[in-house]
């Protein structure tokens, strides 16, 4: 089966109920999707196919002939982060950072559709995927700050809204 | 200060953003077999006819272990503590739990691991359970531990955490009123996005590498050593990046199962557990019951407070006792109450073990607490900013077991949330401080608990 | 109108460090010859970002650009023992242990840049990976230098340990739990207030706002404090009205086993949060650190629980507040039992209606 992953042609054989998230993991060492459930409930397996945020653990592999698969790798390296990528650093959206990767996928593919930085609109459009370390607030911001094509300084991080600190009292 | 008080970025942001993070998972060891494990169907039951030669006879099966192939069976984690072992790393001649695991395959693939685990033979007699903390001392319950049914190794071997201060029958006696409330969070669990996991590779000097999602490195070294029976330099354990922890990944759940496989094997061994087992078989947060009756006046002093709780640790001690001491250092909250009885207990059930949460033992007396002491306003008719403000702790003030305050904020947050929440304090209030008690702060039923009475 | 809106405070504490201490960490670091910097300590880091706060401390401590610094707390071989990343130990016990070593690391640092200096170390500092004497600046050499000549001209590794532990307070009184010394590093202290929505046809319970004060002693970096309490916020949401293993407890059955039977919270549950952050600095903690990661999730359940009764008139005490429970209390208007000067709340529940007799809450009359 030929497979397209982050602009690379792979033949791949695979088991015939092989998913997705099989294939990249194991099959092509793509560890960046992960393994969070296994029952599609979580999002951290979310992969771009044909530029469309999907779970990779629901996704026969069988069914991907010809098309393309995105993963995080795909979207910018450590030299040249995409701007999401860079929201997410400069808004500190990741914590343990095993949601990250799907996450980051889910919100790419909000910003393809056009998405804006309407904070109920992305809390829409990634719902569904789990974080639990977050509290989401900081996934909103970065991705809220993406969709407005803020320039993103790299050497700090930045305050959530509603933040005020007193110093001793 | 330059990088102190800095919002500087993480150091691993970058790999998080890139997909570059290792978790355990992520790990390839060529060889690599996957574990699965037999769990208990049911809640309670003796265990007789355990037969893992099936399994084992499997095509691709390279090893099952059970509790035989245990070297140290029970290791109690928090022996340091006086907490004696009582949990079997592998369940022998009896199950406590749904979920409890019995024997662990290792074999080439997750399916041919399943189709092992499913060949095993084992027979069971079942007992009824017990669920329900409030009926574990009942004459007719069902008897879950042999120590009975509850942790009966506290210091001087009592069965309870005691704490005594003061007057509790004289506070009660001089109350104007006594407000009495139930309290019971429930059993939720950690919800790490990373499930348990860990990878165990035994190298060619005779040592074991294990990759573990561990929160505690050094801690889990040591729970691997001990049922191995091994010295800590037999062992290198590999982590330290997880992904997400909260309290659920201390247990050392998987680690030492995966050294035995990868021992008996000769293969590196995984065991990453499924969401369904994260879900049903992990150990959880403690479901609690705590009862508490405060001794109050009609402006809104606490006088004394007697309180019982039960901490349901589930099937085994864990960190249940050390939980329970925490939660009961920290029964009175960020207040000052003079007169104290508390009683606690570490009730065992049939339940998945429970273990340490984030906040693990004071999150429940915080709920229990501090729900009280809104209800406590309310009953009295009183501001709730001013009622804890009043009864806040101070400089000087000393805790349950009587160690001084020497710095306390619960006046600096209180006051700060009122201004967060735009509501104005009456003048006194607002000018409270944390400064040591005196005049109308220092009534004469507190003087006795401050640190240095004899200067008042 | 069936949504009824209502607000509920509470306060909170929390120690710092495993209850009764005696949780050692320690830590040793070495500079290598360009003078960069290289930490080796056992704190697992599970997200709360203990490898950035305990990299921000050394780069403090010695006086070197926080990008000098490498972090290695991944295997048992090179980095020495941590108890552990839990007790909210991880910035004040551990990075108190890598804060030690980092000051042997500055002392011999200054040392031999005395030596090259001529200078009495005491009279030198460090400030930006350069050392400088203390109102001299234009007399300086910088730490790379010093890094080189400690390899090639003084044949010495710079290297520093520490090791934080603080002594085990025993209960001396089993009768009263009184010890005998203060069993934790520091208590850290916290507030909320939360805003709900009752809807009392459906019985749901929104959480729409929560406020939340933190006093932090002192805030390493802000940003990773905020992720604290933001995570910690709605993990205290899920406590308080989602989750639940057993939903229908004490009954061990029908447990969910997937993130659709299992309530964690997701984006359609996060109220607004609003952050308000003291530092009171501890007496000892590193830069006046205390621990936050633990108490995050305290505060919300109870202020919650007040917010509802603020909101619709019910208490509801068996957590999570779930729309059956408030629908039921609704139906059931339960008002407390006065008997004198008692006010008792919640009867039914209590040990005494349940229990046959082995267990029982007395209240002194």
């Amino acid at each position: 089966m030929k497979l397209t992953v982050n602009g690379i042609a792979h033949d791949v054989v695979s088991a015939p109920l092989a998913t997705l998230l099989d294939v990249l993991r194991e099959d092509l060492g793509i560890t960046s999707p992960k393994a969070g459930c296994e029952q599609g409930g979580c999002g951290a397996c979310t992969v771009l196919v044909d530029g469309e945020p999907q779970r990779a653990c629901l996704t026969p592999a069988a069914s991907l002939e010809g098309l393309e698969v995105t993963t995080v790798e795909g979207l910018g390296a450590p030299e040249s982060l995409s701007p999401l990528q860079q929201a997410f650093t400069h808004h500190y959206a990741a914590q343990c950072g095993f949601c990250t990767s799907g996450m980051m996928l889910a919100a790419e593919g909000y910003l393809k559709r056009g998405g804006t930085d309407d904070r109920e609109a992305i809390q829409e459009a990634l719902a569904g995927h789990v974080c639990r370390c977050t509290g989401y607030v900081k996934i909103i911001d970065a991705v809220a700050a993406a969709a407005r094509g803020d320039s993103f300084d790299l050497t700090v991080t930045a305050p959530s809204a509603g933040m005020t600190n007193l110093g001793g009292v | 200060m330059k990088a102190v008080g800095a919002r500087l970025p993480r150091y691993d942001g970058i790999e998080h953003v890139t997909g570059r993070t290792t978790y355990v998972d992520d790990v390839r060891v060529p060889g690599t077999l996957w574990a699965k494990a037999l769990r208990s169907p049911l809640h309670s039951a003796t265990m007789s006819g355990l037969d893992v030669s099936p399994a084992e006879a499997m095509p691709g099966v390279h090893a099952v272990i059970t509790a035989a192939d245990v070297p140290l069976l029970e290791y109690g984690h928090l022996s340091a503590l006086g907490i004696p072992a009582d949990e079997p790393l592998l369940a022998k001649d009896e199950v406590r739990y749904k979920g409890q695991p019995i024997a662990i395959v290792a074999a080439e693939d997750e399916e041919t691991a399943m189709a092992a685990v499913d060949a095993i033979e084992v027979d069971f007699d079942e007992r009824p359970p017990l669920f329900d903390i409030r009926k574990a001392f009942d004459a007719d319950a069902p008897k879950v531990h042999p120590w009975g049914n509850w942790y009966p190794h506290f210091e001087g071997e009592m069965d309870r955490r005691q704490i005594r201060k003061g007057s509790i029958d004289e506070a009660f006696d001089r109350a104007d009123v006594i407000v009495q409330g139930v309290y019971r969070p429930a059993a939720i669990e950690h919800v790490p996005l990373e499930t348990q996991v860990s990878l165990a590779v035994p190298e060619a000097n005779g040592r074991l590498t294990v990759y573990s999602c561990t929160q505690a490195l050094y801690f889990s070294m040591g729970v691997i050593a001990a049922h191995l029976q091994v010295p800590l330099n037999k062992l290198k354990v590999v982590g330290g990046t997880v992904g997400g922890g909260f309290g659920g990944k201390v247990d050392t759940a998987s680690e030492t199962m995966c050294a035995l496989l990868a021992q008996k094997s000769g293969r590196p061994v995984k065991w990453r557990w499924t969401r369904e087992e994260e879900f049903l078989c992990s150990s959880t947060r403690a479901p609690w019951h705590m009862e508490i009756a405060d001794a109050v006046t009609k402006d809104g002093w606490i006088l004394g407070r007697k309180m019982l709780t039960l901490h349901d640790s589930g099937a085994y001690a864990r960190f249940s006792p050390y939980g329970l001491t925490k939660h009961s250092f920290h029964h009175t909250g960020a207040y000052t109450i003079p007169n104290l009885s508390f009683d606690g207990f570490v009730i065992f059930t049939n339940r998945v073990p429970t273990t340490a949460m984030r906040g693990f033992g004071v999150t429940s007396v915080s709920f229990a607490t501090e729900t009280h002491m809104s209800r406590v306003a309310n009953v009295l008719g009183l501001d709730p900013y001013e009622v804890r403000l009043k009864n806040a702790n101070r400089i000087g003030d000393t805790s349950p077991n009587r160690i001084v305050y020497t710095d306390p904020s619960t006046v600096s947050v209180v006051k700060a949330l009122a201004g967060g929440m735009e509501v104005e304090l009456a003048p006194e209030y607002a000018a409270m401080t944390r400064d040591p008690r005196e005049g109308d702060l220092l009534p004469e039923h507190l003087v006795s608990q401050m640190a240095d009475p004899e200067a008042h | 109108m069936p949504k009824h809106t209502g607000r509920g405070i509470a306060a909170i504490e929390y120690p710092t460090g495993m209850n009764q201490n005696g949780d050692p960490s320690q830590a040793w670091i070495k500079v290598k010859p360009d003078g960069r910097v290289d930490v080796f300590a056992g704190t697992s880091d599970i997200g709360n970002g203990s490898k950035t706060i305990q990299s921000q401390i050394v780069a403090e401590t010695i006086g070197v650009p926080y990008d000098w610094v490498t972090y290695d707390n991944s295997n048992t071989d090179s980095s020495p023992v941590c108890t552990g990343t839990f007790a909210s130990r991880a910035t004040f016990v551990a990075g108190k242990a890598v804060e030690k070593a980092a000051e042997r690391v500055k002392e011999r640092i200054l040392d031999i840049a005395g030596k090259e200096l001529e200078i009495d170390p005491s009279d030198l500092e460090i400030v930006d990976g350069e050392v400088l004497a203390k109102g001299a600046p234009q007399k300086k050499i910088a730490v790379p230098d010093v890094a080189a000549a400690a390899t090639w001209t003084y044949g010495e590794l710079i290297t520093g340990t520490g090791a934080q532990l603080k002594p085990y307070a025993s209960i001396v009184d089993p009768e009263t739990g009184e010890v005998d010394l203060p069993p934790h590093s520091a208590i850290s202290y916290a507030a909320c207030a939360a805003e709900v929505e009752v809807d009392d046809e459906t019985g749901v319970v929104q959480v729409t706002r929560l406020v939340q004060v933190y006093d932090v002693g002192r805030a390493i970096n802000p940003t990773l404090v905020e992720g604290q309490i933001e995570g910690g916020a709605v993990q205290g949401l899920g406590l308080g009205v989602l989750e639940n293993c057993y939903p229908y407890y004490p009954s061990a059955e029908h447990r969910g086993g997937q993130f659709g039977s299992y309530l964690a919270p997701g984006f359609e549950d996060l109220p607004k949060i609003d952050t308000i952050i003291i530092e009171n600095p501890s007496s000892d903690g590193p830069y006046g650190a205390k621990g936050i990661g633990e108490m995050a999730n305290n505060a919300q359940p109870p202020a919650i629980a007040a917010a509802v009764f603020d909101a619709v008139g019910v208490w509801v005490t068996e957590l999570p507040i779930t729309p059956e429970r408030i629908l039921r209390a609704l139906e059931a208007k339960a008002e407390p039992v006065r008997d004198g000067k008692r006010v008792v709340f919640d009867s039914e529940l209590s040990v005494n209606a349940v229990s046959q007799g082995g267990i029982a809450f007395e209240v002194p009359a």
